[in-house]
């Protein structure tokens, strides 16, 4: 009985810590996510309550302590004055009493924070009970553990709270707590006697195999989830898709945050513009120029805008020499979603429409708005004269550096902006792409048709959304090779600017679906979310922005001259599909040992795993032969045992040595095959034995035995006299 | 398997009884343990297999004094117990003892009388006392019954109430004997009956004594527990409507001690605690009527709970 209830003493005190660190669990994300300071007090006071709770400290004194520190906490947090003057208890009751009121009225955001704090504790108070109760009177905890993950994965899943961490302790926590639990709901079914160091013999390997299928499923590459993250789909499916920009992240369209890429995505048929133009090219929206390692964003946040009326030029000038060959062209575009911002092809001169006259450019952004308000009617029709240009591949092959008075620093500063953060394999490997080439056309190309290299896939679905410490290009440029365009055009815009070269995100949409001729006898497309698209411009000087497309199966609507390379002008240019054979950089790890060279657990874990990527053939062998040797004497342990056990026991003389060798002694005859039944006596068995063995030995040694166990009485010797038989026995067993 | 030795002077008391008894060991042997636990025989057989024979053995070995109770349907509690006459010559009433007022007692046929006989004499078992006319008589010790039944499908019989087959220690069958047992029987038959011959081997003091000394072997707190584990799982069973009482637990506690020290030992094992049960149980037990109609009896359902409570064989460290 007293073993039974210290046992039970110690698994409770595992149990109250157990849901004690569960209900912390709930806590946790409050600091982050709403405004609640001083969680610590929190805390403290469900340490305190679960304390009491294991103690078993009388319900009075128990219900005393707690209330003497709940209106302690809130003396120290909102009144002023001594504790023990009592006036401020006046002031505390006048709150409760006014706070009331605004309950009743339902006025919940009238509530005072020292009132909302008074009904926490309570709530805390009534949570700690409730544990108490699942814990130590049912015995059941799974639903609370099950709430628990489903909140926490909920949390993970529509707030920024980052449960990475908290799923992985409460999981352990709750699989500690339903395993003592089971101990207890087993004892108690089965009656069994709880005998010493039941508790251990439970606990040791509840705690190993928590501890190493956490570890294993910690350590294990996880695959990326094969549904698209419903949250956006939830947004977007209560919002209404399309309406406003930035609902929908990840569904395919338009959206303006673009400072976390990555990530799968759906897509989406809503049209959202039906053009007529004469020849098809890609649409732009905006373009952004700073890289953050994650995505993109704008240098500014608001940029100047400039209006103009439709007579008037665009205020940007597409080409900074006159020269540029153009084809005058228009086109019309009836834009089916109301978006506040109109979509326009390369060379943009002016835009028309009938019922509005002005409209405004971000000058950063190149971003050209509707002077509505948002949620006003958009425009139904507009129509854009714009000069399409034939560049001329050779005055861009001219341009070798960046000494140009076109390039000022301020300029280049802006447009080869590159996070600090970004690793070097990734220069290292622009550099190696483009070493035997001179000019700045020749390694924007090289980079262009290098993401046409079998190694990369155009995918929307298995797309990876970089982790913490993760660069977005690099993890597409040397792991992952999966992406859509904004991977494509990011890659290469960062592999770009890295050599010095001035390149800019373009957001925008493809030419979009042909549907036959418009009404103007000019060819209509249909623009659908799933034809948003992001490619790259790089800045010439004397020509300006050329774009660039190294999307994978993209191809931009934009003529090249190749004066003397090539006498097909005017057509498209098909890329050229072979892309330089590319060694990988080698060295990169050692530049990121050399970076860092103090100890860190990262390193050591990255260093592992370098290690097993390497050597992984010579791992799962030794995990195989070791696996076969456990195996093999496993299967031989009958032949082993015994003379193992006789070594064990040479050296062990004292007579208090005897019961240990007998229960020794009956383990392995049950593994030798002659079982003890559960009712079975001992000397029942022991007839049978040696009835089995045509033996006397287990008789006398259970005689002994008996006396031992059923009379508490060892005499003296009894180990020296039997220790022969006993040895007889175990040997007996191999024969 | 050791030779199993046991104490001189109950090995002596039975080979006295042997000499009577053809066969009939473990019958003997149980009678002896009630005797020794201070406890009470049920024999449930059908007339004529020896159930007399043994008990008046028994009797003649301890040296006791014997009386036998052949209980019909019209006997009355006063000639159980005894009663008060009227003396003319001293001018008082003067008891007169009933047959109660022995060592061991024969009740023959107990269910074949009115229950208010059958509890008069229950009531001696319980209280070691009867009182008549406001006089209480302290019956000696020893004090030993060995009742026996009819089995209680055959007519006009009163079948004993659960709560008084409770205070029997045991109950037990005698069993016919096998041919050759029977043919020994009928071959002594043909002599003088030896029961005439039978000498004491102890007397009635050397007997308190021994019921004394039983009292101290030792029953580890592990063994009380494996008792009222099974007591418990009989209670517990399925089939079972009344399980054993704790009543019953301490019959067997106190069964298994003499038992041990029968067979020479200061302790007892839970062999004794496992060959007695079913003696020590089975009429404790009150099964369900669907349980009857199976065809399950008692000593199946404490056969059972033996074979599935555990033999606790590991020192429980304190």
């Amino acid at each position: 009985m007293k073993i039974q209830e210290k046992q039970g003493k110690v698994l409770n005190f595992f149990l109250y810590t157990c849901g004690f660190l569960l209900l912390w669990e709930w806590l946790r994300p409050l600091k982050e996510l709403t405004d609640t300071a001083n969680m610590s007090v929190f805390i403290f006071f469900l340490c305190l309550a679960f304390t009491l709770a294991y103690l078993n400290v009388h319900f009075f004194i128990r219900t005393g302590l707690k209330l003497l520190y709940v209106f302690y906490t809130l003396n120290f947090l909102y009144f002023e004055g001594s504790f023990f003057r009592f006036k401020w208890l006046v002031f505390l009751f006048q709150d409760v009493r006014e706070n009331m009121s605004v309950v009743f009225q339902g006025d919940w955001m009238e509530l005072s924070d020292s009132f909302r704090s008074l009904l926490f504790f309570l709530l805390l108070a009534l949570m700690a009970y409730l544990l108490h109760y699942w814990l130590i009177q049912r015995k059941q905890i799974f639903v609370f553990f099950f709430m628990t993950l489903v909140f926490i994965t909920v949390l993970d899943t529509f707030t920024p709270y980052e449960a990475k961490g908290a799923i992985v302790r409460s999981v352990m926590i709750g699989f500690v707590v339903m395993g003592i639990l089971t101990f207890f709901r087993l004892v108690e079914k089965e009656r069994v006697q709880m005998q010493a160091g039941f508790a251990k013999k439970w606990m040791a390997p509840l705690l190993v195999m928590t501890c190493i299928s956490v570890l294993i499923g910690y350590s294990v590459p996880k695959a990326s989830p094969i549904w698209p993250d419903p949250v956006p789909y939830i947004k977007s499916y209560s919002q209404g898709s399309g309406t406003d920009g930035s609902g929908g992240e990840k569904k395919v369209g338009y959206g303006i945050d673009d400072s976390k890429l990555g990530g799968p995505f759906k897509a989406d048929n809503t049209i959202v513009y039906e053009t007529e133009v004469d020849s098809r090219q890609y649409w732009k929206v905006e373009t952004k120029d700073v890289y953050t390692g994650k995505g993109w964003i704008s240098s500014v946040e608001e940029g100047e805008r400039v209006s103009f009326d439709q007579n008037e030029n665009f205020p940007i000038a597409s080409y900074t020499n006159p020269n540029i060959k153009t084809e005058d062209r228009t086109a019309i575009i009836k834009p089916v979603v109301n978006y506040p911002h109109l979509i326009y092809p390369l060379g943009l001169r002016s835009v028309q429409n009938d019922s509005q006259n002005t409209f405004e450019v971000d000058l950063s952004l190149e971003k050209i708005y509707t002077s509505n308000p948002i949620d006003g009617p958009g425009i139904k029709e507009y129509s854009v004269e714009y000069a399409n240009p034939k560049f001329s591949v050779k005055s861009m092959m001219s341009i070798v550096d960046n000494q140009h008075p076109e390039l000022t620093g301020e300029f280049l500063e802006r447009y080869t902006q590159l996070p600090e953060e970004l690793p070097q394999r990734v220069k290292d490997l622009a550099l190696e792409l483009t070493k035997d080439k001179t000019n700045w056309y020749d390694k924007a190309k090289t980079i262009e048709n290098y993401f046409d290299g079998p190694q990369f896939q155009y995918d929307q679905k298995d797309v990876a959304v970089p982790s913490r410490n993760e660069d977005y290009v690099d993890q597409f440029l040397f792991e992952t090779h999966k992406g859509y365009c904004d991977n494509f055009s990011t890659s290469m815009l960062v592999m770009v600017r890295s050599l010095g070269i001035p390149a800019r995100w373009v957001k925008g949409y493809t030419q979009g679906d042909f549907r036959g001729l418009g009404d103007s006898g000019k060819r209509l497309y249909v623009v659908t979310n799933n034809n948003a698209h992001s490619w790259v411009e790089v800045y010439f000087p004397n020509i300006g922005w050329v774009p660039f497309e190294p999307t994978k199966g993209f191809a931009n609507n934009i003529q090249f001259a190749y004066d003397q390379v090539s006498q097909n002008t005017g057509t498209d240019v098909q890329q050229t599909p072979q892309a330089p054979k590319v060694e990988m950089p080698k060295d990169e790890k050692k530049t990121a040992s050399a970076k860092k060279s103090s100890f860190s657990w990262k390193e050591t874990w990255s260093n592992a795993k370098d290690f097993l990527n390497k050597y992984w053939y010579l791992f799962i062998l030794a995990l195989l032969v070791i696996g076969f040797v456990i195996y093999g004497l496993y299967r031989t342990r009958l032949k082993w045992l015994p003379c193992y056990y006789v070594y064990r026991f040479k050296r062990r003389r004292k007579d208090e040595d005897f019961p240990a060798a007998y229960f020794t002694l009956l383990n392995h005859l049950n593994r030798y095959g002659l079982t003890r039944k559960q009712g079975q006596t001992l000397r029942d068995y022991a007839e049978y034995v040696d009835r089995y063995f045509s033996s006397e030995e287990m008789g006398i040694l259970t005689e002994n035995y008996e006396r031992y166990v059923y009379k508490g009485h060892l005499e003296k010797g009894t180990w020296e006299e039997t220790r022969e038989l006993w040895e007889n026995l175990i040997k007996k067993t191999i024969a | 398997m050791t030779q199993i030795q046991m104490n001189p002077t109950i090995e002596r008391i039975l080979k006295n009884i042997d000499k009577v008894m053809i066969g009939k060991r473990n019958v003997a042997e149980l009678s002896l343990v009630a005797l020794l636990a201070e406890g009470h025989v049920l024999l449930e057989d059908v007339p004529g297999v020896g159930k007399t024979m043994m008990v008046r053995a028994l009797a003649k070995s301890v040296n006791a004094n014997f009386r036998r109770i052949q209980f019909t349907p019209d006997l009355l509690p006063s000639d159980v117990t005894g009663v008060s006459i009227y003396n003319p010559k001293e001018m008082e009433f003067q008891f007169r003892p009933g047959p109660i007022m022995g060592n061991i007692i024969l009740a023959d046929e107990i269910n074949r009388t009115s229950p208010k006989t059958q509890s008069a004499l229950l009531e001696g078992m319980e209280e070691s006392s009867v009182t008549i006319d406001g006089v209480t008589h302290r019956l000696e010790k020893p004090f030993f019954v060995m009742a026996t039944q009819n089995p209680i499908e055959y007519e006009g019989t009163y079948p004993l109430p659960e709560a008084q087959l409770d205070r029997f220690l045991l109950k037990m069958k005698m069993g016919y004997p096998d041919v050759e047992e029977e043919m020994e029987v009928l071959s002594r038959a043909q002599k003088i009956a030896p029961i005439e011959e039978l000498e004491a081997v102890i007397d009635l003091g050397e007997l308190r004594a021994l019921q004394q000394e039983i009292k101290q072997v030792t029953v580890d707190d592990m063994l009380k527990r494996y008792i009222v584990d099974i007591a418990n799982w009989t209670r517990t069973d399925s089939h079972v409507y009344l399980g054993a009482s704790p009543r019953g637990s301490i019959a067997l506690m106190k069964a298994a001690q003499a038992y041990a020290y029968m067979y020479g030992r200061d302790y007892v094992l839970p062999d004794d605690i496992q060959y007695l049960a079913p003696y020590v149980f089975s009429h404790r037990i009150i099964l369900k009527s669907e349980a009857k109609f199976e065809g399950i009896t008692a000593e199946d359902i404490v056969h059972r709970v033996l074979s599935r409570v555990p033999v606790p064989v590991q020192r429980l460290v304190k």
